[in-house]
């Protein structure tokens, strides 16, 4: 992993010891609200229904234990004794005080942690493949690149007032986890021919009131001219983007009006002006990719003898393997998905507890290593497979074995109506209500993959419009509804889903998933997912049963 | 006189503004003056030709483009920032500086507040009119509040990647 | 009727309007009635000039349910309780007039809408 140098730490020690300056200056009426907002927003912190909500950066997704366990302290000190992990792989705490803020940012600078760039009009938190490392199919790390673009995007001179916020992702696989299609920037690591590493770029994607899937602008673009290439777009949207429209102010809109290639055209022709000035030195370049130098790895036999006795002897471990493990690169290890969708809890809820046993877990058997992923899960990229049962057992004790990735009940969901100010509708027990129908892990396991997406509200945090099913949560004259949409996707075979009909009311929800997957499996020809069924037949079996039976 | 923050040699002091700033449809003062592109591109010859230094205030969907021939000739060029929020000036200052090589005054306009110099200097702002009334001495400590630095600009700051180097 | 309500400057959490007071009970707060909109403009306009205290006061809309006021919308039902997924917040506390709120009718519910789903 990355570890911060001095320089790194005495720069968020400044950027902390500003934003104390400014909630004193809050406090004392020297700032009107209208003047601080930008300025907490910049550093994470919005006020919601029932306090202030503080966003905790996690730059593509990673942490150390100590970075987790001090997470953890935070949640039991300052919040509730929980957080949420969101679909931008932050974590959020929903009951903080204001005066409390200068604090938690001072105890997250001493494990290397901010809330830098969490929320405005700027470079958002970068994202990345959470199995980073850990996958043999990728071909290069995309965290060496994910943590160039966090160093170069924070106080960025230039865009850091940019039209609307700005969010990128680095994928190195083909199989895409990061939803890059849907991010205003998608870079995807590819190798040329001769053997030379670059970036497939895509440009334009995003969610929101109107959603995109980036489409590329630029086929090759050699690695060491990476920072020059995102110079030369992020001023081409500083200048053209739209700012007299917040709904038409993402790259997306300027991407889609100009069209791919004239936004690539005049892309390319600032790039030239550019030059190679603002690309990083491989000396740099060098320096992080040596933080992430793969541990070392033990020779072991691609089955654990351990592990199989195990699981013969208990189903429920059995279950657990099927539906959480993934392949690792290395002979004998695992890559661990932990479930933050224990049916009937709130999706990416982890109490402090539970922190603090992943964190005890990834050091014990994880060689210190732990992600998040925008699905609102948690992964231990290293596991021996000899560990397996022993951490299953310890994350079972804590309810975290729930063995459901990628099934219906691992469902994303925003905080919604129960914490958030721009939410219509409620998200969170939407997905309850859903996932306590498919309660039968037999049943589930049959469904197969099925990602229920859920937003409550437009601005689609809970990314609906790529959910296999999207649910968005609209206010009625103070009642809530829901949209439902169906086959979309935020992988690599992105796309925007289509309405099913009109909007139900909540506790017709969960019956209508229900009703769509019967239709699924009724449908389903051999090997097919839901959103492969949904393809071939369209929406026309599913709306005809939703609306015949809701009344 | 009015005053105005003026950054030198790395320190916000507080000066005296020998310009006038001359809107649109105003009758012309002697002296120093500074007017929107549009006026200079009509009155501009005229006014240099009388001898006096001649400053030009772009709008942020202005760009700094338009100003690449006359530049030599142009003592201060005002970007204007509409709102705090609009970032389109930081990126003409940065081409002023960077790509057309202006050394005069870059002065910013508008709703200029504290919080934004450290993103000002960097971009190449030597010139600042605060609207949240601070002191040269705030201008100053919020100009100089990061140490270090992660990107080249016009500054000319160092960036932490080179400084890593020694 | 109507409520004025806001979030405390200091730790963020939801007050109402009492007397000249902020108070953090739903049940507690002041109620304007439709025929007194002065006493409630007057309310926010004082609640507005106290910016060091609370962020962004405003008035909310009430509806009678079996003799108890309650918030018209569901936004403003979550903020006087706290969230729904787990028993935080104002609700956690407990009591009649928690209670009371929590099953409150009327917040626009069985109201016809439930046609706006077509049958085939």
């Amino acid at each position: 992993m990355y570890r911060y140098d001095v320089l790194d730490k005495e720069f968020l020690a400044d950027r902390s010891a500003e934003f104390r300056e400014q909630v004193g200056r809050r406090l004392s009426g020297e700032l009107t609200e209208d003047q601080f907002k930008p300025l907490r927003l910049r550093n994470g912190l919005y006020l919601q229904l029932h306090a202030y909500m503080l966003r905790i950066a996690i730059p593509y997704g990673s942490l150390n234990p100590t970075q987790l366990r001090k997470l953890a302290w935070i949640g039991r000190s300052y919040d509730k004794g929980y957080g949420h992990f969101t679909t931008r792989t932050n974590l959020q705490f929903h009951w903080i005080k204001l005066a409390d803020a200068p604090d938690i940012l001072d105890h997250l600078a001493s494990v290397d942690m901010h809330a830098l760039q969490t929320s405005g009009n700027c470079i958002r938190n970068v994202s990345a493949d959470p199995y980073a490392g850990a996958t043999a199919e990728e071909i290069d790390d995309p965290r060496v690149w994910a943590e160039a673009i966090r160093q170069w995007s924070s106080v960025h001179p230039e865009f850091s007032y940019l039209p609307r916020k700005f969010k990128i992702a680095v994928t190195a696989a083909p199989k895409d986890r990061t939803a890059a299609k849907t991010h205003d920037i998608g870079l995807h690591l590819k190798r040329a021919r001769d053997g030379a590493l670059g970036f497939e770029v895509m440009t334009g994607g995003g969610l929101g009131r109107l959603p995109h899937i980036a489409p590329t602008i630029r086929e090759f673009l050699p690695v060491q001219r990476l920072f020059s290439y995102l110079e030369a777009i992020l001023r081409t949207y500083n200048r053209h983007g739209r700012r007299d429209n917040i709904h038409k102010a993402r790259i997306k809109i300027l991407v889609a009006a100009l069209g791919r290639e004239e936004f690539a055209r005049q892309v390319e022709a600032e790039w030239e002006k550019i030059g190679p000035g603002p690309d990083l030195p491989d000396t740099e370049l060098a320096r992080i990719r040596a933080a992430f130098a793969p541990t070392a790895f033990e020779t072991l036999p691609s089955r654990s003898e351990v592990f199989d006795a195990a699981k013969a002897a208990n189903p429920a471990l059995a279950r657990f393997a099927r539906n959480n493990l993934k392949p690792h690169k290395v002979s004998g290890y695992s890559i661990v998905e932990i479930s933050l969708k224990a049916i009937g809890e709130t999706p990416g809820d982890a109490t402090s507890d539970q922190m603090e046993v992943v964190a005890d877990l990834a050091e014990r058997f994880g060689q210190n290593d732990i992600r998040v992923t925008h699905e609102q899960n948690l992964v231990l990229p290293h596991v021996k497979l000899d560990d397996v049962p022993a951490v299953w057992e310890a994350l079972a004790a804590v309810g975290l074995a729930t063995p459901n990735m990628n099934l219906v009940s691992d469902i994303i969901a925003c905080p919604g109506l129960d914490y958030c100010a721009l939410a219509n509708a409620r998200a969170i027990s939407v997905a309850q209500n859903i996932a306590l129908k498919f309660t039968d892990q037999d049943r589930a396991e049959k469904i197969g993959e099925l990602k229920v997406k859920i937003s409550g509200c437009i601005n689609a945090c809970g990314h609906h419009h790529v959910g296999h099913i999207g649910i968005l949560g609209v206010d009625k004259k103070g009642e809530e509804f829901y949209q439902l949409t169906l086959g979309g996707s935020g992988a690599e075979d992105a796309a925007v889903g289509s309405a099913l009909g009109p909007a139900l009311p909540y506790d017709k929800v969960a019956d209508a998933v229900d009703t769509l997957v019967e239709v699924y499996l009724r449908e389903r020809a051999e090997g097919e997912r839901f959103l492969d069924t949904f393809r071939r037949t369209g929406v026309a079996p599913f709306k005809e049963a939703v609306y015949a039976d809701v009344h | 006189m009015p005053t105005y923050i003026k950054w030198r040699d790395g320190r916000a002091t507080l000066v005296e503004d020998v310009f006038t700033n001359i809107a649109d449809g105003a009758g012309m003062t002697p002296g120093e003056v500074i007017v929107s592109l549009g006026r200079f591109q009509t009155e501009g010859e005229a006014l240099l030709a009388e001898g006096r230094k001649v400053g030009v205030r772009l709008t942020s969907a202005e760009e700094a483009e338009a100003l690449a021939y006359d530049l030599p000739r142009i003592a201060v060029v005002a970007l204007e920032l509409p709102k705090f929020g609009d970032g389109r000036a930081y990126t003409n200052a940065r081409l002023l500086r960077e790509r057309f090589g202006f050394t005069g005054e870059i002065r910013a306009v508008g709703d200029v507040l504290r919080e934004q110099a450290v993103f000002m200097v960097r971009c190449g702002f030597d010139a600042f009119e605060p609207a949240d009334g601070s002191t040269s001495e705030q201008w100053d400590a919020a100009a100089h509040r990061f140490r270090h630095v992660y990107q080249r600009s016009a500054d000319g700051r160092t960036p932490a990647f080179a400084e890593r180097q020694g | 009727m109507k409520v004025l309500t806001a979030n405390r400057l200091i730790d963020g959490e939801v007050v109402f309007w009492k007397d000249a007071e902020w108070v953090e009970r739903f049940a507690d707060a002041q109620l304007f009635s439709g025929d007194d909109a002065e006493a409630a403009e007057a309310a926010e306009a004082h609640g507005k000039n106290q910016p060091t205290v609370v962020v962004e006061p405003y008035l909310i809309d009430l509806i009678e349910s079996e003799g108890l006021w309650a918030p018209v919308s569901y936004r403003e039902r979550i903020r006087a309780l706290g969230p729904t997924n787990l028993n935080h917040g104002k609700q956690a506390e407990g009591g009649a007039g928690i209670e009371a709120l929590q099953h409150a009718h009327g917040a626009a519910r069985s109201k016809g809408r439930v046609d706006l789903i077509k049958r085939k």
